[in-house]
This record gives C-alpha cells, sequence and structure tokens, in this order.
C-alpha cells in the first residue's frame, strides 16, 4: 500500500465517472498551480484564493479538450490547507479521460482513497470525527444521506455525547468527592442516581440505534421482491422501473438468479431485486437459486411480496415484509395494497406504502441525531453498557463504581476523537491506508 | 576533584528520602540544611498518609525509601480510611509525635556512612558548561559535585503573614532562605508564589475535652512499612469539634484584616484545603464546619487545630477559636500563619525531576508547587534515585501513571504543571483499582531492588508474600462451597474470606488473606481496567525522538506547538495530556512521529 505523504502534487475525479452535466476534478501539492497553468487560458496564479477563473484546457499537443470554471486555493486556503485547484467541466467521459491524463503528463498522481482527507487532517484541517463524515459524504448517494454526513460536521454528534459526557462527569464528581475525602469529612453515604444515569442510557442507545437508518441513506436500503411463481412479480418490478424515473442502471445479475435495479424511493437509495424467473429454470439451478433468494431476503430492508389474490398463499410473517396483491385489472380489488402492472393503476401506493416502511423507524426517532459508522455505535453501546455495569456494581464498592462511569466517559471520549487511544490512532493509520 | 558526588540542598522530608537514596546506592553526599535541628519537621499537621497519601507512603516505603519506618516509629494513632468506600480507594493515616519524627529522622540520616550533614543557607548555585557543578553558601563556602539536589520547601523567599504582622520565614520564626530564588530566577528558572497555612497550636490541659467528640483510632495499628510486622504502642485519641454562627461572625466582622482578603498575599493557595475564613465566605450557607483536634505528640501539650488555618491578626484568631465547644478556655501556644514562598515551575523538569533548564540538578518537593510531606518525600526519593542513576551512567528511572500513585504525581507535575499547591487525590489516578495501597511491594519493589536501593531481605519478603498469597488462592481453587470453588464464591460481594471457614487456611495472617480476597474480587474489574491500561501503554511507548522538530509539522496549530515544545513530552502518551493540548494536533503529532522513525 502506498505510503502518504503530504505535498506531492495528486488530483482526483471529486464526482463520479460517469456521464453528467459537470464534473469536478481536484488537485492539490506544491507548485501545482504552476504546473497547471500553461495549459489554462485563464490567469490562475494572478487570481485571488477562492476565485473562479473561466477558460479553456488544453492538452500537451495543444488542442483544446473543454471550456472551464478551474478555482484557484493558495496554500493555506480550501480543502486541504495546500496550494491547489478544482476544475469544473463538462461531465463527459472522454473529457474526464482527457483532464485525467493532462494531468499525469503534468507529473501529477492520481490520489489514493482518502488522500485528500489524510491531508486535510494532517494540516489541521478538520479533526477525527469531521475527516469521518467526510468520508461519508463522499460515500453518500443521495441529498438526505449528505445532508445527515454535514450534520455530523457541525458536531451534531458531538454536541449530544458532550451534553452526556457532562451529566456523566456531573454524577461521577459527586461520587469522587466521597472517595477522596473520607468518612471523617463527609459522612454522609452516596446514592446512585438511577434515574438520571437511566436517561441518559436510553439517550445513547437511541442515538445508536439510528446507525441502520444512516446506514439505508449512505449505502442503499435493499429491497426484494418475493412471492410465488406467476404472482406477478416481474412485471411489478418492470412496472415499478417504468413508474420511477431516477433509475440510475438496470443489470442483469450475472448468475441469473435475479435481477437487479438502483432506484430510489422517498429519496431513499434502493437496489430493487426482482427474484422472477428463479422456478421457471432447471432443478438443479432452482435449488441454488432458491438458497440464493433466501440470503437475499435475510439481509433485505424491505421485502414486496407479491400475491395473486385468486391463489392460497399466505404473506410470510417478518416486519419487513410488504404484502401486496396483483392483478388489480382481472382480480379486483382486494383488503390490502392491490395494483395492475398492466393499467398501472395502483403502483402509486405500492410505492407509498415502501416508502413508508422503509422509513418508519427514520421518522420516530426525528430529533435524535444519527450516526454512520459501525465504531460510532460500538462505542455510544460500550458507554451505555457501562452505564449499566455503574449501577450493578453499587453492592461491590464505589472504587468499582467510579472506574464505570469513568469508562462511560472515555468511550464518550473516543467518539467524539477526543481521546487519542491507539484504537482511534489505529483506525485512522488503517483508513488513511499509511504504510506500515 | 568535587568535594561530593552529590550535594542535597534542604532537610525536609524530600530531601531526607534524597539524600538517602544517593548515599545507600553508595553515593557522598552532603545534606546543607539552614537548620539541623529543623530535620524532617513536621511543619502542619501532625500526620502522615491519608487518602491517596498512604498509598505514596506505602509505594516510598516499597520502593526502599524511609518515610513508613519513620511514620511507624512514631505513630500515636492510625485509621485505614474509606473502610467502607472500596478497598481502591482506601488508605492509611497516622497521627506522629512530631518530635520523635524529626528526631529519628536526624538520627537516621546520621547513621548513613556516605552522608555528611552542614548547616548553612545555599545562595547559589555553581554552573560550568550548561551543567549544576556545586552551590555556594551563605558563609561563602563554595561546594563542588556532580549532582545536586534542590529541596528547599516552602523556605525559598518565603514570608509568613499574622493579620497586619509579616516577616521573612519559611516557619514561624525560622528564617527564610534569601538569595537563592534571585540567583535562580537569573539563571533562567521561571519561579511564582505560593500559599499555604497552618492552624494555632492549642494547650491540651486547656482544653474542655468532654465537650468534644472522642475519635480513636483503629486497633491495632498497622504499618505503612512492608517491613514493619506490627506495631505496639498505646493509640492517643483525637477530638472532634464544630464552628458555629459566633465563629462565622467573627471572621467575617474581621475579614479586612486577612492578608488574603486584604491582598497582600499573591501567591495561590489550595483549594481544597482552604483557611477558615475562606470557608466561611465561599460556603456562607454551611452552618458549621468540622475541626479536628490532633495531639501533636506524646510529650507534648500542643494540640492541632485541624480544620482552622487562618491568617488572620491573633487577637481575631483567640475571638474564634474561643467561640468553639471545648476551645472555649483554649490557651493559645503558637499563632495560626499563612506561609507564601517562591516555587519553580514543574514544566521545566523532565519526568527523572532533572532541570531542563540546568543539567545534573535534580528539583523535588514543595518547591515544584506541590504541598504535602507525602508527596514531596515521594519526589525526594525518586529525584535521589535519578541522581544516582545520573551518576551510574544510567537511564533515567521513571514510574509510568500506569504502576504507581508518584508516577501519576510526578507525570501531573512536568506534563500540566500546576497553578495550586499540588495534592495527590485518588482520582487523579486513572487506574486506582491496580494502585491498591496494599500492592505497592508487588508493584515497585523489584523495581526498587533493580536499581539498587531496596535491599536483598525487602525482596525476600516479598517474594515470600508472593508465594504465600499464590498457594493460599491454590486453596481456594481446590476447595469446593457448594457447587463452586471457594475462589468462585468469593466473588460474590456478600462473602468474605474469613467466614468461609477453609480449615488449611487457618496459619494465614489476616494480612495475607485479606490480599488475596481483594485480589480475588476485584480480578474480574481489575482484568478490564488492564485493557485500557494496555492502550495507555501502546501511547506510552510511543516515544517521540528529544530533538524531534516541532517546527517541521505544519499540521499542528501554534498554541499546540508551543506547548509541546515547551513540555517535550517524550512520549505521544504523554503529548495526549498536556492540558489544552488539541486532540486532532496530538494525533497529527502521532503521525508524523511515526513517519519521521519510518525515515
Amino acid at each position: 500500500m502506498a505510503k502518504y505523504a503530504t505535498g506531492e502534487p495528486i488530483y482526483a475525479l471529486a464526482t463520479p465517472f460517469s456521464p453528467s452535466a459537470l464534473c469536478v476534478i481536484r488537485a492539490s501539492g506544491d507548485g501545482v498551480l504552476a504546473i497547471f497553468q500553461p495549459h489554462f487560458t485563464g490567469d490562475l496564479l494572478e487570481a485571488r484564493s477562492g476565485m473562479a477563473v473561466h477558460g479553456f484546457i488544453t492538452g500537451t499537443d495543444g488542442c483544446r479538450i473543454d471550456e472551464a470554471m478551474v478555482i484557484r486555493y493558495s496554500k493555506g486556503h480550501g480543502y486541504t490547507s495546500e496550494e491547489a485547484f478544482e476544475i469544473m467541466a463538462h461531465g463527459s467521459l472522454p473529457v474526464i479521460r482527457a483532464i485525467s491524463s493532462l494531468l499525469e503528463e503534468l507529473g501529477m498522481r492520481e490520489a489514493e482513497k482518502g488522500e485528500f482527507t489524510y491531508r486535510a487532517f494532517m494540516h489541521g484541517r478538520m479533526d477525527l470525527t469531521e475527516a469521518e463524515a467526510v468520508e461519508e459524504i463522499v460515500k453518500a448517494r443521495t441529498v438526505r444521506g449528505s445532508s445527515e454526513a454535514l450534520g455530523r460536521l457541525t458536531g451534531s454528534i458531538r454536541s449530544e455525547a458532550e451534553e452526556a459526557k457532562d451529566a456523566i462527569l456531573d454524577i461521577l464528581a459527586s461520587l469522587e468527592v466521597q472517595l477522596d475525602y473520607g468518612e471523617d469529612e463527609i459522612p454522609e453515604e452516596w446514592t446512585f442516581p438511577s434515574e438520571r444515569v437511566e436517561a441518559i442510557r436510553r439517550r445513547l442507545l437511541s442515538i445508536a440505534g439510528t446507525f441502520r437508518s444512516s446506514r439505508l441513506f449512505s449505502e442503499g436500503a435493499i429491497v426484494v421482491i418475493a412471492g410465488r411463481t406467476n404472482a406477478g412479480k416481474s412485471s411489478l418490478y418492470n412496472a415499478l422501473l417504468k413508474e420511477e424515473r431516477s433509475i440510475v442502471s438496470s443489470v442483469e445479475g450475472t448468475t441469473r438468479d435475479y435481477i437487479e435495479a438502483e432506484a430510489q424511493i422517498a429519496g431513499i437509495p434502493v437496489r430493487l431485486f426482482d427474484t422472477a424467473g428463479l422456478r421457471e429454470t432447471g432443478e438443479s439451478v432452482e435449488a441454488e437459486g432458491i438458497r440464493r433468494t433466501e440470503g437475499l431476503m435475510k439481509r433485505a430492508d424491505l421485502i414486496i411480496y407479491v400475491l395473486d389474490p385468486s391463489s392460497d398463499d399466505e404473506p410470510p410473517e417478518d416486519p419487513r415484509v410488504l404484502p401486496v396483491w396483483s392483478r388489480l385489472d382481472t382480480a379486483g380489488r382486494h383488503d390490502g395494497i392491490s395494483f395492475s402492472s398492466v393499467t398501472g393503476e395502483g403502483l402509486e401506493a405500492v410505492l407509498d406504502a415502501a416508502a413508508g416502511k422503509l422509513t418508519r423507524d427514520l421518522e420516530a426517532l426525528e430529533d435524535v441525531p444519527r450516526i454512520d459508522s459501525e465504531r460510532q455505535r460500538r462505542k455510544l453501546i460500550e458507554a451505555a453498557d457501562a452505564l449499566s455495569d455503574a449501577e450493578k456494581s453499587m453492592e461491590f464498592g464505589s472504587d468499582v463504581t467510579a472506574m464505570y462511569l469513568q469508562s462511560a466517559l472515555s468511550s464518550l471520549g473516543e467518539l467524539t476523537g477526543e481521546i487519542t487511544g491507539e484504537d482511534v490512532l489505529e483506525r485512522l493509520f488503517s483508513s488513511f491506508c499509511l504504510g506500515k | 576533584m568535587r568535594d561530593y558526588d552529590a550535594i542535597v540542598i534542604g532537610g525536609g522530608h524530600a530531601g531526607i528520602e534524597a539524600s538517602l537514596a544517593l548515599a545507600r546506592e553508595g553515593f557522598d553526599t552532603v545534606l546543607i540544611t539552614q537548620s539541623l535541628d529543623a530535620i524532617g519537621r513536621l511543619s502542619c499537621n501532625p500526620s502522615i498518609g491519608g487518602l491517596a497519601k498512604g498509598n505514596l507512603v506505602r509505594e516510598i516505603d516499597a520502593l526502599g525509601g524511609e518515610m513508613g519506618h519513620l511514620a511507624d516509629s512514631t505513630m500515636v494513632q492510625m485509621r485505614m480510611l474509606n473502610r467502607r468506600r472500596g478497598p481502591a480507594v482506601q488508605a492509611p493515616r497516622a497521627q506522629a509525635d512530631k518530635f520523635s519524627y524529626s528526631r529519628l529522622a536526624k538520627e537516621t540520616l546520621e547513621r548513613e556512612r556516605h552522608l555528611s550533614l552542614f548547616m548553612d543557607t545555599v545562595v547559589d548555585l555553581i554552573v560550568e558548561d550548561g551543567s549544576v557543578a556545586g552551590v555556594v553558601t551563605e558563609r561563602g563556602w563554595r561546594i563542588s559535585s556532580k549532582v545536586v539536589v534542590l529541596t528547599t520547601g516552602t523556605f525559598m523567599d518565603g514570608r509568613i503573614f499574622i493579620g497586619e504582622y509579616d516577616a521573612p520565614c519559611g516557619r514561624l520564626s525560622e528564617k527564610a532562605a534569601i538569595g537563592l530564588g534571585d540567583s535562580l530566577r537569573r539563571l533562567g528558572f521561571n519561579t511564582g508564589r505560593m500559599k499555604t497555612g497552618t492552624p494555632a497550636r492549642v494547650r491540651r490541659s486547656s482544653l474542655d475535652l468532654d465537650e468534644m467528640e472522642v475519635q480513636d483510632g483503629d486497633d491495632p495499628m498497622l504499618p505503612f512499612s512492608f517491613e514493619t510486622d506490627r506495631i505496639e504502642r498505646p493509640s492517643l485519641p483525637c477530638y472532634v469539634t464544630y464552628t458555629n454562627d459566633r465563629t462565622h461572625e467573627i471572621i467575617r466582622s474581621n475579614i479586612s484584616r486577612s492578608p488574603l482578603y486584604g491582598g497582600k498575599i499573591v501567591g495561590r493557595g489550595p483549594r481544597y484545603c482552604p483557611s477558615i475564613e475562606d470557608k466561611v465566605v465561599r460556603f456562607p450557607d454551611r452552618e458549621r464546619h468540622q475541626i479536628f483536634v490532633e495531639p501533636e505528640g506524646v510529650g507534648t501539650e500542643e494540640m492541632y487545630l485541624n480544620g482552622l488555618s487562618s491568617s488572620l491578626p491573633e487577637e481575631v484568631q483567640h475571638d474564634f477559636i474561643h467561640s468553639i465547644p471545648g476551645l472555649r478556655h483554649a490557651e493559645i501556644m503558637r499563632p495560626a500563619y499563612a506561609v507564601e514562598y517562591d516555587y519553580l515551575d514543574p514544566l521545566d523538569l523532565y519526568p527523572s525531576l532533572e532541570s531542563k533548564i540546568l543539567s545534573n540538578l535534580f528539583i523535588a518537593g514543595q518547591t515544584n508547587g506541590t504541598s504535602g510531606y507525602e508527596e514531596a518525600a515521594a519526589q525526594g526519593l525518586i529525584a535521589g534515585i535519578n541522581a544516582a542513576e545520573r551518576l551510574k551512567g544510567e537511564k533515567p528511572f521513571i514510574l509510568s501513571r500506569t504502576e504507581a500513585y508518584i508516577g501519576v504525581l510526578i507525570d501531573d507535575l512536568v506534563t500540566k504543571g500546576t497553578k495550586e499547591p499540588y495534592r495527590m487525590f485518588t482520582s487523579r489516578a486513572e487506574y486506582r483499582l491496580s494502585l491498591r495501597h496494599g500492592t505497592a511491594d508487588q508493584r515497585l519493589t523489584p523495581k526498587g531492588y533493580a536499581v539498587g536501593l531496596a535491599g536483598r531481605e525487602r525482596m525476600e519478603r516479598l517474594e515470600a508474600k508472593s508465594a504465600r498469597i499464590r498457594s493460599a488462592k491454590d486453596i481456594l481453587k481446590r476447595t469446593r462451597i457448594g457447587e463452586k470453588s471457594a475462589y468462585d464464591a468469593l466473588k460474590e460481594p456478600e462473602r468474605d474470606i474469613l467466614s468461609l471457614d477453609v480449615p488449611e487456611l487457618s496459619g494465614y495472617p489476616v494480612s495475607i488473606l485479606s490480599e488475596v480476597e481483594l485480589d480475588i474480587r476485584y480480578s474480574g474489574y481489575i482484568e478490564r481496567q488492564d485493557r485500557e491500561l494496555e492502550k495507555a501503554r501502546k501511547a506510552e511507548n510511543m516515544e517521540i525522538p528529544a530533538d524531534f522538530d516541532y517546527d517541521s509539522v505544519d499540521g499542528i496549530s501554534s498554541e499546540s506547538k508551543e506547548k509541546f515544545k515547551a513540555v517535550r513530552p517524550l512520549s505521544i502518551g504523554q503529548a495526549g495530556r498536556i492540558s489544552g493540548v488539541r486532540v486532532s494536533d496530538v494525533a497529527v503529532l502521532a503521525v508524523a512521529v511515526r513517519s519521521s522513525r519510518r525515515g
């Protein structure tokens, strides 16, 4: 793995490598402006930091590549705090390729994963939680996902953790006073403030519980269409794809066991799986197919279970299951959600119900800041566990109780990156892939 | 040729330990003191130990220091504090006979073959090539040495205050050391002023003892030293009384006559040990404050009024003391007074207690901004050991926060500095479950032995004790109590080792059994703490090169950079404890140190 250094000129495509209106390519490192200037008609060297300059980018052969806006950042400004620039060009793949190879020819290297963030961190531009959030923004796939990641930048998790820490610290301090002065001086016995501790513990657990919903936004929800053969799964799948305009791509599963498409339901990025075609193939394939479908259903965040109103099929007992009835046009309306893939009637209702089910956990948690990583979830759980151990330890000795309260505090400290415990550093080194 | 290997300046609790450590390791040492009659004085309260401080005494002893022996030989009462609140925060405290303590301290120094005692006042240091090379005294002696340990306590430019009266003293009617402070400032040392105080001493026969609660000590008295088997001496009681509205009224109406409130004293006093006028002003709602009346010794009528330290004029002291039950007819033999003195910024020290400003100079005790005999002695011992290590050409002897209260004390001082007289508290030690006073020998005696201070006999005692602890645990593991072993049964909070009634253990002393019991009961918790401790050790083991160039890392904020440069931490762990340093700066430093080491 590459060893990071700072200063060396690097570049990276900041937007996805796919055709779109605009693309952003950023470069950072010592002297990058001077290196790039000969290939840009606008005057970057004279521009103020943070100013966008209009011009044309030309290749080493002198041919124009594209018309672009380039933002100049002087040393000490911008994302990495190094000398840097950002190119905003047209988002066609040939343009992206041409600019990339120009920068390579100029001696810049394509950045490793996380390298920009690493530089920003090393130049004191952000602390650990912020660095982590930036990673999340890059990964976040929808508008809501990135606004949540941004929320962490301003420190909503941190302020929650600080609040909890403050409350625990108060309790610990009242105990420590007793431990630091003998019974002579403070004869009163300390009693465990159960209610206050329980309130803190619940709050920590509810924040920890947001991990799943956060993941939905940043990684996308897995939605599986299941049901008996000929129940109307494929028709629903295709109808939904037609209904929903924001489909990015449709890929056929390589094993032909299922078909996957990316879509959005109520702003949540969704990976939609059709398990259709399963039982219509040969028997040996079918057994393997069932196994795969079951695996898929296990991971699913939502299972849209299609039922033929004329059959005796029952939807499986599972909170993730949304039962829907097909053939609204021929078999008539059922008590539940009915639709017709032929007329399109009821498809809206299926989507609404799916959206409702996907977001039901989220709405209950509106006022709770969401967390985005398994590490954060673990720290919150650790702190909550330490609090309940603290209460249990009271019969043992208040020195042990104090240790548990202390331990809850340090878990919260690690959450905000306040403690330079080796685990935080280790994580830092591994996520920035530093050389060993 | 130097006159001595080592010079120790000062004969207080730090000076005693430093000079004994050097002399016992075979180095020719001279202890220079202003008064040979004041060696090992208990200037303030007549007690040794207490919460966290008792742990310090036992650690000093475990390393081969003297304080535990001195206390054991002179105690007139002993109590184990915090018995109800968990063993990790329990500690012994003893009332000592002041006069015997001081006399025994001097006798102990006199018995040491390599130690000379000399009465004079040091006024300057001899410096050669950035290193200390000796001292200059008031009477004009120039004494040379390879290392110097400075332990001047409250005497450097000391000044005492009683109301409108003030005088250049280190203790009442004992003259301050004038001149050394100026010399040190001239050499570039950073000094500041601190303040402490002591209460009045009253005559026992003038007290109404029946108006006060009696507080007896524990029977038997338990020793501090791991080398003392038992103490058989009659125990003296202490007495408890309380202030009242009248007391508070007298203090309030005279508050402007206090040099503290009148602005004469600029030095900062300890918040945890406030004078009575501070308590009255700061806690106006408290109806009463507790006062302990403690004997100063067997051969004296003087009684110490613990909780009544003051710098109010003497006639006001008379009034408020006489307003307190039990003290209405008290004859005041010595007045309470405040003392203000120079201290040296401990941030200018390495964890070995060697000065960053002048090499071969080690500084210990109240001079470093601490308070308390135990804190002073602990530093004196470490400074003495490190001065000896220097003479031997060995690496510094540094105890970590994870293994001793002494480690916590010194790390706090040299990493965070202090704004008020620093006192040890158990809450300063993040790993206190592992720092029980009873395990000090297991934690530290092997280290004291390795360095050449703890003797063979001490080591053998430890080995014998460890063997007995092991065998007692084995017995418990193979004894069944119902479904489980006696060992596991002890983990239940309601059980205790004596009530288990294991016949095979009948020959074991209670002290061993209670250590075994605590080890077992706390094993789960200690394992948990050990995991945290392991993390801390890793950060501690990430060493920062002594010549690390902080300016070369541009990601560290300039404030943190200045702090790093001032403290020059030896490890990432230490860097992380510097107050006011941003965590992300420490993380950046860690990354930078790593990559600089890689090349």
